[in-house]
């Protein structure tokens, strides 16, 4: 073990000691004059919350939910499989009961799962008061739970989408599944995917910068770690999700034919889209597992990791490895041969940094002294899960194995062992996280219950797939000599959702009349959310938390350290301002931060009746009938509490956390929404990346050189050039015009940009309009799809950057960004990426 | 920061990169000599692009950090691109 006295050089060494006295009321929170947010007791605070640790219980609790939502179908699937043939569900039935389980599962429930702990835990371990932008916070948590109850909602549109969870074309379109449930299921996950880049761009933005005094990247401890990778890779990853999703969703509402049979490509295009997010996506589920093993690793062996940089190393590598293997869930389709095999090198290559990381967590059990509390016995439990998972996966990314494995239950089975082992983890993560988040001890008898059912299950339920590996994928005929294996799969699934059952139980108990657990209820933990009360304050520091000493300290703050049991940890220290007085402790002593708003929650509202309502499209038009009108007034009801909700969020006074803060490597010098804006903008460049490598691939399928263009005349396009160069400069006027003070310069400026955007849009309104009177429209074929949604996009960026160059001109005209032009600078920064885009799609569009 | 000489300076040369990439179709380039054409229009939009990033953007003035994060991001879809692109040939 650590010895006590010598903080780590490279670990984030905050070791919990003296109980720190909360400064609060009920439930162990701050009173409400100041920021706004009602007391615990009241539901009103549940809706308008934007504190971290609110939303990050929001998260936990949602996505518990979902897993019961996701295990009920898992269970009707292992009733299905109790025997060969169709005799429980109908086999559409079965076909959307296996879908919408692993959607739930991979989306719906793992992430969020884990971004409930990230989201209570992160800005405690980092030393912030809340995330950079808590309202965007509450909104990313918003918009997941309406997208969850838009999947809900679509077993109700005449059944959801059956397609499976990779939605693999051509069963994605309507030809396939036509269903007005299957168009709200991808739906759904579009809205998903909108909270999770918003998530994302958070995150990024909190952990880059806004960590404590001394806490540096080599410091910062491993659960943040593998949650700021997590994020990385989801601002890429889920950014070309959301193009293949964007495109599939006009396939089956406005007719597009991307993923027709006809298309040249259009099966592979998907696969390429999707598994580009999907192989990234098993890390992203999985990292912050292994951040929870590590963590608990630590705690529980009494021991620091051991290889501590090297496990960092590796996770460094796999995240950016995760972006180059995807062509492995490929090779029985028909790409060529030597890609196959260059990703067959590099598959193999990823297994090589898990293997430092398994050895790690192994050697640290044996360097320390292991004490089987309930959260270790889960995250060894996830170990050993995560061993066999991953030896398994090998096998997989070895082309010939593969042609043999492929659509089998080897897969279903490998990939179980990895993302359920991931959960083992997480519900590890869970009991450790638990004291901490309710302030009650949850009754460890009935954890290690949970944790022997859970094993029990787990095992009798995936391990016999192994061995019944020649059961096809997601059909419900297997041979019948395979039956006693499915068998054992089937009780092993029950008891499995049984240890739940003792978990919820054991959980709920507690809550209510549990043991009141300590700031720190584990000896040897060394992370900072151990060093305060459980819970902690609303403002979760007594002071402003500083690792200079190599420890950590509170500055500048009123907690003493008096009482409180003394565990392995350095002392926690409160010092009474003038010995350490920093430009944060400044920060700190101004405006107190907001904590409450109601937009986030009423813009997701908004955004679910606009989903829901454009699921009533079918080749550009409403369904007809009384239905069409439903669903069209839905979405303009929608439409119109979205935008009221914009309007809303941009007239709100919120105060988020300002700086300066401790540590902000590598974004000194760039204010937090500066770098949030640039942060979106990268997300933004992998869309547009994605819908030009689509067309790219496509005009490839069908012969590059052979491809017509659809404007038959450049001059439209050249014209729309020079409109959006011309509104690039205005925008560069206004922001000069603000820095010199002129009013009426910044006018000037904005509305001819305003000006000449709409003349964009009004000259792309001719084109269009001309195109389609010579009978050439979005579904003619896939030359025209790609013509009119790439462009279209870009429109639609357009249309968005005027709607924020409104509001910035009705502001400027009452006297704004004179004294602050960052607002101009930021919209300015958009703007000018909108312009970037067009200059590709101008000559590929218009000219080659 | 530029000077607002510099801004508009830049944006003659935006306007005239983008009527020369039409010109090379008008001078009847892309029939006689399609991939030099083409690489000759992708460059000058290169260009343009870097243009407006370097300067209306101000990357250029910003931490070197911010550039990287953004090039991230375009690599990524390169890559995508082009593996996805070769896969198929």
């Amino acid at each position: 073990m650590t010895d006590s006295s010598e903080p780590a050089p490279d670990g984030g060494y905050a070791g919990a000691t003296d109980e720190l006295p909360a400064a609060t009321d009920e439930g162990g929170h701050a009173t409400t004059e100041s920021h706004g947010l009602p007391p615990y007791g009241s539901v009103k605070r549940w809706f308008v919350t934007t504190n971290h640790k609110d939303v990050g219980i929001l998260y936990t609790v949602t996505a518990l939910f979902f897993l019961v939502f996701g295990g009920v179908l898992a269970l009707l699937m292992r009733v299905e499989l109790f025997a060969p043939g169709a005799s429980v569900l109908s086999a559409i039935g079965y076909n959307q009961t296996v879908s919408t389980h692993g959607l739930i599962m991979v989306f719906w429930f793992l992430s969020p799962f884990a971004f409930g702990f990230a989201n209570y835990v992160v800005p405690l371990q980092i030393g912030a008061k809340d995330l950079a932008f808590p309202r965007l916070n509450a909104l990313s948590y918003w918009l997941y739970l309406f997208s969850g109850l838009l999947l809900g909602v679509s077993f109700f549109q005449g059944g959801t989408f059956s397609g499976g969870w990779t939605m693999y074309a051509p069963l994605n379109i309507p030809t396939y599944t036509p269903s007005i449930g299957a168009s709200t299921a991808i739906l759904a996950l579009v809205l998903f995917v909108a909270s999770v880049t918003v998530s994302s761009v958070n995150f990024l933005t909190t952990m880059h910068r806004m960590r404590a005094e001394g806490l540096t990247m080599r410091r910062l401890p491993i659960f943040t770690w593998t949650i700021l990778l997590t994020v990385w890779m989801m601002l890429f990853a889920f950014a070309a999700l959301l193009a293949a999703l964007m495109i599939l969703s006009s396939d089956r509402l406005l007719g597009t034919t991307y993923f027709a049979v006809t298309s040249p490509g259009g099966s592979i295009l998907w696969t390429h889209l999707f598994w580009f997010f999907g192989h990234p996506e098993v890390y992203i589920v999985f990292f912050p597992a292994l951040g929870v093993m590590a963590e608990t690793f630590q705690t529980f062996t009494g021991r620091r990791i051991v290889g501590r940089k090297w496990f960092i190393a590796a996770m460094v590598l796999v995240a950016l490895q995760s972006f180059v293997v995807w062509m492995h869930h490929m090779f029985l389709t028909s790409i060529n041969l030597q890609i196959k095999t260059l990703f067959m090198a590099t598959t193999i290559g990823i297994s090589l940094p898990f293997d430092l990381m398994v050895f790690s967590l192994i050697y640290t059990t044996i360097k320390g002294k292991v004490r089987f509390a309930t959260p270790f016995l889960f995250t060894f439990g996830a170990l050993i899960l995560f061993i066999v998972g991953g030896i398994t996966g090998v096998f997989l990314g070895a082309v010939v194995l593969d042609y043999q494995f492929r659509g089998t239950y080897w897969v279903v089975a490998h990939f179980h062992y990895v993302m359920v082992g991931g959960v083992t983890a997480l519900i590890g993560g869970l009991y450790y996280w638990f004291p901490k988040m309710t302030g009650k001890m949850y009754d460890e008898f009935l954890g290690k219950v949970h944790f022997v059912l859970y094993f029990i299950g787990f095992n009798l339920l995936y391990f016999p797939m192994f061995v019944a590996w020649e059961t096809p994928r997601r059909v419900f005929e297997y041979p019948e000599a395979l039956t006693v294996w499915h068998q054992l799969a089937t009780v092993g699934g029950f008891i499995l959702g049984a240890s739940f059952l003792v978990m919820f139980y054991n959980l709920t108990r507690s809550l209510v009349d549990g043991e009141a657990a300590t700031g720190n209820p584990w000896a040897y933990s060394t992370t900072a959310e151990w060093a305060i009360p459980s819970p902690p304050p609303l403002e979760n520091f007594p002071g402003v938390p500083s690792y200079r000493s190599g420890s950590l300290d509170f500055l500048g703050g009123s907690g003493a350290t008096d009482g409180g049991e003394v565990t392995d940890g350095g002392a926690v220290v409160a010092r009474d301002g003038q010995a350490h007085e920093t430009g944060t402790q400044a920060a700190h002593a101004g405006e107190p931060e907001s904590h409450a708003s109601i937009w986030p929650f009423v813009l997701s509202v908004g955004a679910f009746f606009v989903f829901l309502g454009l699921s009533g499209l079918q080749e550009g038009s409403f369904v007809p009938g009384l239905a069409g009108d439903v669903y069209l007034a839905l979405a303009l009801v929608g439409g119109t509490i979205t935008m009221g909700s914009f309007v809303g969020f941009g007239l709100e006074h919120f105060h988020a956390p300002t700086g300066p803060f401790g540590e902000s490597w590598p974004f000194e010098a760039v204010e937090n929404t500066k770098l949030g804006v640039w942060i979106f903008l990268a997300s933004d460049v992998v869309l547009f990346g994605a819908f030009i490598g689509t067309y790219v691939f496509v005009r490839i399928s069908a012969g590059w050189t052979g491809w017509e263009l659809v404007p038959g005349d450049p001059i439209p396009g050249l014209m729309n050039t020079y409109l959006l160069l011309t509104s690039s400069f205005t925008v560069i006027l206004a922001l000069v015009a603000a820095e010199k003070k002129s009013r009426w310069g910044v006018i000037a400026s904005l509305t001819t940009t305003i000006l000449l955007g709409i003349g964009f849009l009004v000259n792309k309104g001719l084109e269009w309009n001309h195109l389609f009177h010579e009978g050439i429209a979005i579904s003619s074929n896939v030359r025209t799809s790609t013509f009119f949604l790439t462009t279209g996009l870009h429109a639609a960026h357009v249309v968005s950057g005027l709607v924020i160059a409104v509001y910035l001109l009705a502001r400027a005209w009452r006297g704004a960004y004179l004294d602050d032009e960052r607002p101009i600078e930021y919209f300015g920064l958009y703007w000018h990426f909108v312009d970037i885009v067009w200059l590709f799609l101008f000559p590929l569009f218009y000219i080659l | 920061m530029p000077s607002t000489k510099l801004y508009a300076g830049i944006y003659v040369v935006l306007f005239a990169f983008a009527t020369a990439q039409v010109a090379f179709e008008f001078v009847g380039l892309l029939e006689s000599a399609y991939w030099i054409a083409f690489g000759g229009i992708i460059v000058l939009s290169l260009i343009k692009a870097l243009f407006v990033a370097g300067y209306y953007q101000h990357l250029r003035y910003e931490p070197r950090s911010i550039t990287f994060v953004v090039l991230s991001a375009l690599i990524a879809a390169l890559v995508l691109t082009i593996a996805s692109s070769y896969s198929i040939t």
